[in-house]
């Protein structure tokens, strides 16, 4: 949400040209990434999980209604983005559409990649697995939690303003919808396995059209939600995940 | 109590809504401060109660007093079967998985315009009837939900009380403990789910039942937020602590009329600050400074 | 002695990848019997209670109470039949007072299952009176009766072990499995803890099974011991034969 925002303004705002916004709310997401992280997150790793996700969902709420107050309520026409229209291999899609998703796989790629081969990326694995033994063996786990987040953060920004121009209006309400997607996306392609996760968006983001095409469109925020509790419930690592130690 | 007497008709709407409100608060507290279970499913079955009452009147025609307790009980019977799988997963699926239920739920209302007539909602629902006539000022509600209010409070603490409020504040402590010593954790943790179903049920036919209308927006997140706010920021596993809760964070900021989007940054940073400083809650922390003084 | 075993492992076995907790331990404790269980850091003494207790999921081997095979069944299963054990670490309801940590331990066996606890008659109410009786009595027995409406975060740790005692004995169990109760207790109380023992273990015919590192207390409670070392049974019968016992002498310092 913040990241379409920010885009939008300095768009809208400052007149920049649409690569400049989308450099803009990057940026904007890393540093807001990085201050919550710092204030917040590293803090909550010594608290029980209920917690934090009160004071995650207290930072949430302030957000997205401290942006209803800055913004105003009612969506924003976001004018950037190149959304000429452009034949790929016979089906009509948008240009925007085209960058989305070399985007993203430019992204998932280099975070896979991060993953598995980088000091970070084992970093991050052993943290996910076992928070006591980092600690032992002198590993800075509020270093890495820092650097995730704010990378996680910078994503979304990221998303965000590469959506903006087929979303067509922004507003504050774009959050909600998207981290609900996030989670079935997460579950079913397995936490922790970034590859399940590309998986899991192409499966989620095919149901929902089959969905919305065929059955109704508003069932389309359902839709995540039903493989979400399905998931949960027949196969709660996900397609790809691996079974972590509670 | 005596209060219609002295307040303006807004003064006692708050008041009326701060009532209704308890009612899913504590079943909430049930789930939370004494299970130890971090639903979000809370708001979802105030709203399915609030429809399953509306409708009963409407459709078949079903007098207030059989209403209510029908919507209660359609809402316990509603979270078995969503207890039940949710229950085996572990902390951060439960809590996505009731998220999702309060997801599905709107979806449902929205969408099931056949039975819920989706966005254009249900009017006309018909006010209780006490001796004959229709209880329709905000006056006369009051004294019924103030009722509702009491009765609720009065059966929280009895459960609280008993051994299975004994049982249930063990297993949120230790689980493992609770276990060692016979307590059947996973029958326990369903029941205070179900019983929290059924006060937020509750809670939600008499919102119905008292507005007179309803849509799909009784399912919003805004209430549920809500409601872990006054859990929480009250103090969760208290009576108390609901109570002023309730008062803190409904009554005061809907009677100063607080905007909704600066009560939830309120909320939001009240959530953050809460989470690191009084973890218990304002309750125990007044109770705390009031053994001082 | 030819009466069944009230508690009888067969070949209890547990690894965690290359680690081998329990490597095929028997044991029997005899109704009415004071067992006692010592052995050196990690020889897989607390690894035992957790598996006879279904805490965790042994590898291999059976456990069976009373000549029935319970293993790994769940732990309120078992305690609601007459298998309490306590924890080694410190384990009591922080938020709930001495009392009702106690009353919290006893109820489930007196009321029966889970709708009753909800219930609120004068049978609930005459129920509660007489735990609240016990309870109390076990607090003065073991001097922690001023403290009996403080929340149970609150006592030392010393004093929570005791807590932790009296709550097994709450549901007035067949048998009870201490891990390690006299570590951190006054030695005051040391000696008041073990005369409860060896009264409870007179009067209501209680099994226990003890595990203890002050081998001197165990060894002048228990009738008979059992020594554990890496994962297996090194040695078992009388105090005074396994005190001189060279194997286990050698264990214990080698």
């Amino acid at each position: 949400m913040l990241g379409a925002l920010v885009a939008w303004t300095v768009l809208d705002r400052l007149a920049w040209p649409y690569p400049a916004a989308v450099a803009v709310a990057v940026l904007a997401s890393a540093v807001l990434g990085f201050a919550v992280s710092r204030l917040l997150m590293e803090r909550l790793l010594v608290m029980p999980f209920s917690m934090a996700v009160l004071a995650t969902l207290g930072v949430q709420l302030a957000l997205q209604n401290g942006a209803q107050l800055l913004w105003g309520a009612s969506p924003k026409f976001f004018g950037g983005g190149w959304i000429a229209p452009v034949q790929v291999g016979g089906v009509g899609i948008v240009g925007q559409q085209l960058v989305i998703f070399l985007a993203a796989a430019v992204a998932f790629a280099g975070l896979a990649a991060v993953v598995r081969s980088t000091p970070l990326g084992r970093a991050m694995r052993a943290v996910a697995q076992n928070r006591e033994a980092c600690d032992v063996v002198g590993l800075d786990v509020e270093r890495v939690v820092r650097v995730t987040f704010t990378l996680g953060v910078a994503f979304a920004g990221l998303a965000g303003a590469l959506m903006a121009p087929i979303l067509v209006n922004v507003g504050t309400t774009l959050g909600l919808p998207m981290v609900l997607r996030c989670f079935a996306i997460i579950v079913l392609g397995g936490v922790g396995s970034v590859p399940g996760a590309f998986a899991g968006g192409l499966i989620l983001g095919i149901a929902e059209s089959f969905v919305a095409g065929y059955l109704t469109l508003q069932l389309r925020d359902a839709v995540g939600f039903a493989i979400l509790i399905a998931m949960l419930v027949v196969r709660p690592q996900g397609l790809f995940g691996v079974r972590v130690r509670a | 109590m005596l209060a219609p007497l002295a307040a303006s008709d807004y003064v006692l709407h708050v008041a009326v809504l701060s009532f209704i409100y308890l009612l899913p608060a504590l079943g909430l507290n049930l789930v939370y401060g004494y299970a130890g279970l971090l639903s979000l499913a809370t708001g979802a079955f105030f709203g399915i109660g609030a429809y399953a009452s509306a409708l009963l009147a409407l459709r078949l025609g079903w007098p207030f007093w059989l209403a209510l307790p029908a919507a209660g009980a359609v809402c316990a019977l509603v979270a078995v079967p969503m207890a039940v799988p949710a229950l085996r997963l572990r902390s951060y699926s439960f809590v996505m998985v009731t998220l999702g239920f309060l997801v599905i739920s709107e979806s449902v209302a929205k969408n099931w315009v056949g039975l819920t007539r989706g966005d254009m909602g249900l009017i006309d629902i018909p006010r209780p009837r006490l001796g004959g006539a229709a209880l329709t000022s905000v006056p006369q509600l009051y004294y019924l939900m103030l009722a509702a209010a009491v009765l609720a409070a009065l059966a929280f603490r009895t459960i609280v009380r008993s051994a299975a409020g004994r049982a249930l504040a063990a297993l949120r402590d230790d689980e493992t403990l609770a276990a060692a010593y016979g307590i059947d954790t996973w029958r326990f943790k369903l029941a205070a789910f179900v019983l929290g179903a059924l006060l937020a049920g509750l809670g939600g036919s008499l919102y119905a039942h008292y507005t007179a209308v309803l849509d799909p927006l009784v399912f919003d997140v805004f209430h549920t937020l809500t409601l872990l706010t006054i859990v929480f920021g009250g103090g969760a596993g208290t009576l108390h602590g609901v109570l002023l809760g309730t008062v803190v964070f409904l009554f005061v900021p809907e009677a100063l009329r607080v905007t909704p989007q600066w009560r939830m940054v309120l909320y939001g940073l009240l959530l953050v600050v809460f989470v690191f400083r009084l973890p218990g809650g304002l309750g125990p922390a007044l109770a705390r400074l009031g053994r001082r003084v | 002695m030819s009466a069944t075993p009230l508690l009888s492992v067969r070949g209890l076995a547990k690894r965690y990848g290359g680690v081998i907790a329990l490597d095929g331990v028997d044991l029997d404790a005899a109704a009415g019997e004071r067992l006692g269980i010592i052995g050196p850091n990690g020889s897989g003494k607390s690894t035992l209670f957790d598996c006879v207790t279904g805490l965790i999921a042994p590898d291999g081997g059976r456990v069976a109470l009373d000549g029935r095979d319970v293993t790994a069944r769940p732990l309120h299963w078992l305690a609601a039949r007459g298998l309490v054990r306590s924890f080694q670490k410190t384990a009591v309801f922080g938020t709930l007072s001495l009392v009702d940590n106690l009353l919290a331990a006893g109820q489930a066996r007196a009321c029966g299952g889970t709708l009753a606890a909800f219930a609120v008659g004068g049978a609930a109410a005459r129920r509660t009176a007489a735990l609240t009786v016990r309870a109390l009595g076990l607090l003065d027995a073991l001097d922690l009766a001023p403290l009996a409406a403080a929340p149970a975060a609150a006592i030392s740790f010393g004093q929570q072990k005791l807590l932790q005692f009296a709550s097994c004995l709450m549901s007035e169990p067949r048998l009870v499995l201490l891990d390690e109760p006299l570590a951190g207790v006054n030695p005051l109380l040391v000696e008041r803890l073990v005369a409860h023992i060896r009264r409870v273990n007179r009067e209501a015919g209680t099994t226990f099974v003890i595990i203890e590192h002050n081998t001197d207390v165990l060894l002048g409670l228990c009738a008979r011991v059992v020594v554990l070392a890496r994962g297996r049974v090194l040695a078992a019968g009388a105090p005074d034969v396994i005190a001189r016992d060279p194997r286990v002498i050698e264990a214990y310092l080698g």
